[in-house]
């Protein structure tokens, strides 16, 4: 009885005018936005290579060590065209030198295109799914029990030797089938769409990502299947079914979202925090002042770095807290250079101990304010399966908070690597550190960055509470429409 | 007739589900959006005054009057409109404020100041999930389509499956009349949650001591309640179409599917397929690079010359009138600087704004689209606004420049040489009499702006309310 009630079902819906319908614009829908997308990541590429590039060449046009200007890019992740999240939102370029530890924070971004063109709100993959495809479940299931209990037909199935909750089973499995359907569609167009394109190369980590979403697309579209069921088996009239389906849909997809986000604030104002860190910080700071006088005062060097009593030319730039000096000098300052050196050498070392100390203040000071923000944003967007959706989708593809942590992660491993560099070269103590009169530095050693995405399984880690909630929810609704399905009156 | 049909339509609907949820999600939205705009004005007003206090001040501690050319009126704020909660306008990424751009010195002539416009925020450094603001502008184009559609559905084609539509045309009206009849009463029965709500709303930010209204803000007030209204009989028309031929069910599916693509989809991928079309324009690198380029050039040909010509002066003992071609011929040097400089600051600006105007131009054809943009020229915000005031500070500028010249014109020991320190008066200037910037928006300026805009959403509401009336007229009953 059981396939003859799906295959029942799944077929009146696949004749059914609104399935056509809803399958012509999905699929309009996809392979539009999918071309937008894949042009828009094309861009973002080219702008990735054109910063790399700009990049190497200021590290190559650094003659001394303290004039390397050393930034690294974060380069834009194949997937985000299914789920944008935090990817475009936050800066790409990091800025790396010995004295700052990189944070999250510390990306600031670098201007390419028409930056005006921010008032126009971007979607990705995951969006149309999370409004397409719940929407039309909800048009399948407003009717199914009330339509059939209206026009009479529910008295005949149940009158056949079928347990109520097998019926439900049948309705639920014919329809989900039917839905199925618009969303592998979609993925068959945007895979062969993504594969005519010669600038994204999908791996096989990835394939197991979209793999991934299919999934958290399946059990959200099967969550609102279920509302609408539930909504239909309580409500008398289909007309009621109808428009409460529709209410609890805008209020879930459209509405509560923003509101939540908008309204609640648990962490309050962070800017007092921040300010006090940040005296903090620089009460820390004035140590490196008051070990640079002290120097100076038991050496023969004399007057204020970086010139002190040196005589030549060259070139001095201050900049974020630290000079980037290139200086020639002239023969009779020769025999202060080893003191030089060894200010330098001295210097740097405490700047570097105080750049640990005061990272782990700024780490936990943004632990707080920021991170917490978002956490908790995250956390109240979540009691809507749509936001919940988003955030599970934006995990697998890892551009959420959590990827977008692993960078900067990467990037403090790679300051590590640079400061290891430069002790390795005994960069703080040589002379190429502030003169180039005799050479200049050679960068052929300096080690180079590169961002790998954490693998599936880190993905799935973290997408996994989010699709167990999606199954915990799916559940509590199946049961819940079966026990209120059980008790009804025909 | 009308009146019985209207009065029976509206006592329908107001005893409906759909007019419960449909207040309860109003009133929840416009009272949560008034709270928020309260917390947030206040901050943004503060700082606004602060702003401007510290630039007033550090402009008229200025005495001699060739500080005042050289670094300009200094930084010059734009001030947050008290109506923000209507439309945000994207404030986040606009600048909010005009700056002078960045100077030069060679030797001993330094250059003057320019108007320049500070980078649009790109990114930022929030880490919060990307977000649309509560505002007016999404609660009336997300609900006023939405709930619109949910109220037209099935106003003639239930009537026709219960077979009321048969009596109802058996009585001598026209059948443009029940149209029409239908359209007021749900849409009477829209605008009353929405007045109330509305009501509330204002309420709730009148008892802050921020945000006073002027008189002009409640005509702004009463436009946007009037857009809104013809925004939603948009849609309600369009319903009334779709129901005047398809059977019940379908015409709810019919329907969705159009609000999904027109509200949802199109006002966000129209405007980044237009750009994708439109013609390039410089990125901010290359304009950055052309600008320097053009800056060094005319530095270093001029530069030459006026050591050349200090070295022939420097020669024979000079008298003051030998000295003055020399003069003249530096003040023209930075004057011709600044005026470039600024030509180019402004022709980039243009081309960006430019750029944004044709996608938008093209994301009109979703009524959400324009109703948004009709929105934030009535609360002065977003685009329009900023445009307005970088045409304010232009104005301001020439006053300001003005104004030099006239102080200068009163010295008769200057030679009025403006724009180099030789040149000029050197009176001590009384500091009130500096004209100050004011950055004011008149009703008749953002009304200017959101003409065009409301003649189009009128338009849209006409074409669609006819196109109702002639389907039904050809529907079969």
């Amino acid at each position: 009885m059981l396939p003859t009630l799906i295959r029942q079902q799944f077929l009146s819906h696949l004749i059914s005018a609104r399935f056509f319908a809803a399958v012509i614009i999905t699929l309009l829908l996809v392979v539009f936005n999918t071309l937008v997308l894949i042009d828009e990541y094309e861009r973002r590429l080219a702008d990735y290579n054109i910063q790399k590039t700009v990049h190497r060449q200021k590290v190559e046009a650094a003659e001394t060590y303290s004039t390397l200007e050393l930034f690294i890019e974060r380069p834009p992740n194949p997937l985000s065209l299914f789920s944008t999240g935090l990817e475009k939102q936050l800066g790409s370029t990091v800025e790396i030198y010995y004295s700052l530890v990189p944070l999250i924070s510390n990306a600031s971004a670098r201007y390419l295109a028409n930056p005006f063109l921010n008032l126009f709100l971007k979607i990705d993959l995951a969006f149309i799914f999370q409004v397409v495809l719940s929407l039309l479940a909800l048009l399948f299931a407003y009717d199914a029990i009330s339509g059939e209990r209206e026009t009479g037909t529910l008295r005949i199935l149940i009158s056949q030797p079928v347990s109520r909750s097998s019926l439900l089973v049948g309705t639920y499995i014919g329809a989900m089938i039917c839905l199925l359907l618009p969303l592998l569609l979609s993925l068959l167009l945007i895979l062969i769409l993504l594969s005519t394109t010669s600038s994204i190369q999908l791996s096989p980590d990835d394939f197991l990502r979209i793999s991934g979403i299919f999934l958290t697309t399946i059990a959200y579209v099967s969550i609102f299947y279920l509302i609408g069921l539930l909504i239909s088996t309580i409500s008398q009239r289909t007309a009621t079914s109808a428009m409460l389906c529709m209410f609890s849909w805008v209020v879930l997809v459209i509405l509560y979202p923003t509101w939540s986000q908008f309204t609640m604030n648990p962490v309050g104002d962070t800017h007092a925090e921040k300010s006090s860190v940040e005296r903090e910080i620089n009460q820390i700071w004035e140590e490196v002042d008051r070990e640079k006088r002290r120097f100076v005062a038991n050496s023969p060097l004399m007057g204020k770095p970086p010139w002190f009593n040196l005589t030549g030319k060259g070139a001095v730039a201050w900049g974020d807290g630290r000079y980037k000096v290139n200086l020639e000098l002239d023969p009779q300052s020769e025999e202060l250079v080893p003191h030089v050196q060894e200010y330098y050498k001295t210097i740097s070392a405490l700047e570097i101990r105080l750049a640990k100390k005061t990272a782990l203040i700024r780490e936990q000071s943004l632990e707080r304010t920021d991170i917490q923000q978002s956490r908790w944003d995250e956390l109240l967007m979540k009691l809507s399966p749509a936001s919940l959706y988003r955030f599970a989708t934006a995990a697998w593809v890892g551009t959420d908070l959590d990827g977008m942590l692993d960078f900067a992660e990467a990037t403090q491993k790679y300051h590590q690597a640079l400061i290891d560099y430069f002790y390795q070269e005994d960069a703080f103590a040589s002379r190429l550190w502030f003169a180039s009169d005799k050479g200049i530095v050679d960068w052929s050693n300096l080690p180079q960055f590169h961002f790998d995405r954490k693998d599936v399984w880190v993905n799935a880690h973290r997408a996994i509470p989010e699709l167990f909630v999606l199954f915990v929810m799916n559940l509590a609704l199946f049961s819940g429409t079966v026990q209120v399905f059980i008790r009804m009156d025909v | 007739m009308i009146w019985h049909i209207l009065k029976r339509e509206l006592f329908d609907h107001i005893n409906s589900l759909r007019f419960a949820l449909t207040t309860f999600i109003m009133i929840a939205l416009m009272v949560t959006n008034a709270i928020v705009h309260l917390q947030k004005y206040a901050d943004q007003i503060q700082a606004y005054s602060k702003n401007v206090t510290v630039s007033t001040n550090k402009l008229k501690a200025q005495t001699r009057l060739y500080r005042l050319v050289q670094r300009g009126p200094g930084e010059l704020y734009k001030r947050p409109s008290a109506l923000s909660f209507i439309a945000n306008g994207g404030d986040a990424f606009l600048p909010k404020l005009v700056i002078d751009d960045d100077s030069w010195t060679a030797g001993d002539v330094k250059s003057i100041a320019t108007v320049g416009y500070p980078e649009t925020k790109q990114k930022s450094k929030n880490l919060r999930p990307p977000g649309v603001p509560l505002d007016w502008v999404f609660i009336i184009t997300y609900l006023f389509s939405f709930i619109p559609i949910l109220f037209s559905f099935d106003a003639l084609s239930g009537e026709r499956e219960h077979g009321t539509l048969r009596l109802c045309l058996a009585n001598p009206i026209s059948r443009s009349l029940i149209v029409v009849s239908k359209f007021l009463g749900i849409l009477i029965a829209l605008v009353l949650p929405f007045t109330f709500a509305f009501l509330l709303n204002i309420t709730i930010l009148s008892t802050s001591p921020w945000i006073q209204f002027a008189p002009a803000d409640w005509a702004r007030l009463g436009l946007v309640f009037l857009i809104a209204c013809c925004y939603a009989g948009i849609f309600i028309a369009v319903g009334l179409m779709v129901s005047a031929r398809l059977e019940r069910r379908m015409s709810l599916v019919v329907l969705l599917l159009i609000w999904v693509i027109v509200v949802v989809f199109m006002p966000l991928t129209l405007g980044t397929l237009a750009v994708k079309w439109s013609t390039p324009i410089q990125t901010v690198h290359q304009f950055r690079a052309t600008k320097r380029e053009f800056i060094n050039n005319t530095r270093t040909e001029n530069s030459r010359k006026w050591s050349q010509m200090k070295r022939n002066i420097d020669r024979n003992i000079a008298q003051k009138d030998e000295l003055l071609p020399m003069l003249r011929f530096k003040m023209e040097w930075v004057n011709f600087d600044r005026n470039i400089r600024e030509d180019l600051n402004r022709e980039y600006l243009m081309a960006q704004i430019k750029q944004v105007q044709q996608a938008r131009f093209v994301c009109r054809l979703s009524p959400a689209a324009t109703v948004q943009y009709t929105l934030e020229s009535m609360a002065a915000t977003g685009l329009n606004r900023h445009r307005q005031f970088v045409e304010n500070v232009q104005l301001y500028t020439k006053r300001f420049r003005q104004f030099i010249v006239e102080i200068d014109s009163t010295d008769a020991e200057s030679l009025h040489l403006i724009g180099i320190p030789e040149g000029m008066s050197n009176k001590p200037i009384t500091p009130e009499q500096i004209p100050i910037f004011e950055d004011k928006l008149t009703l008749r300026d953002s009304f200017n702006s959101a003409l065009v805009d409301m003649l189009l959403l009128v338009l849209f509401a006409g074409v669609s309310l006819s196109g109702a009336c002639l389907f039904f007229l050809r529907a079969d009953v």
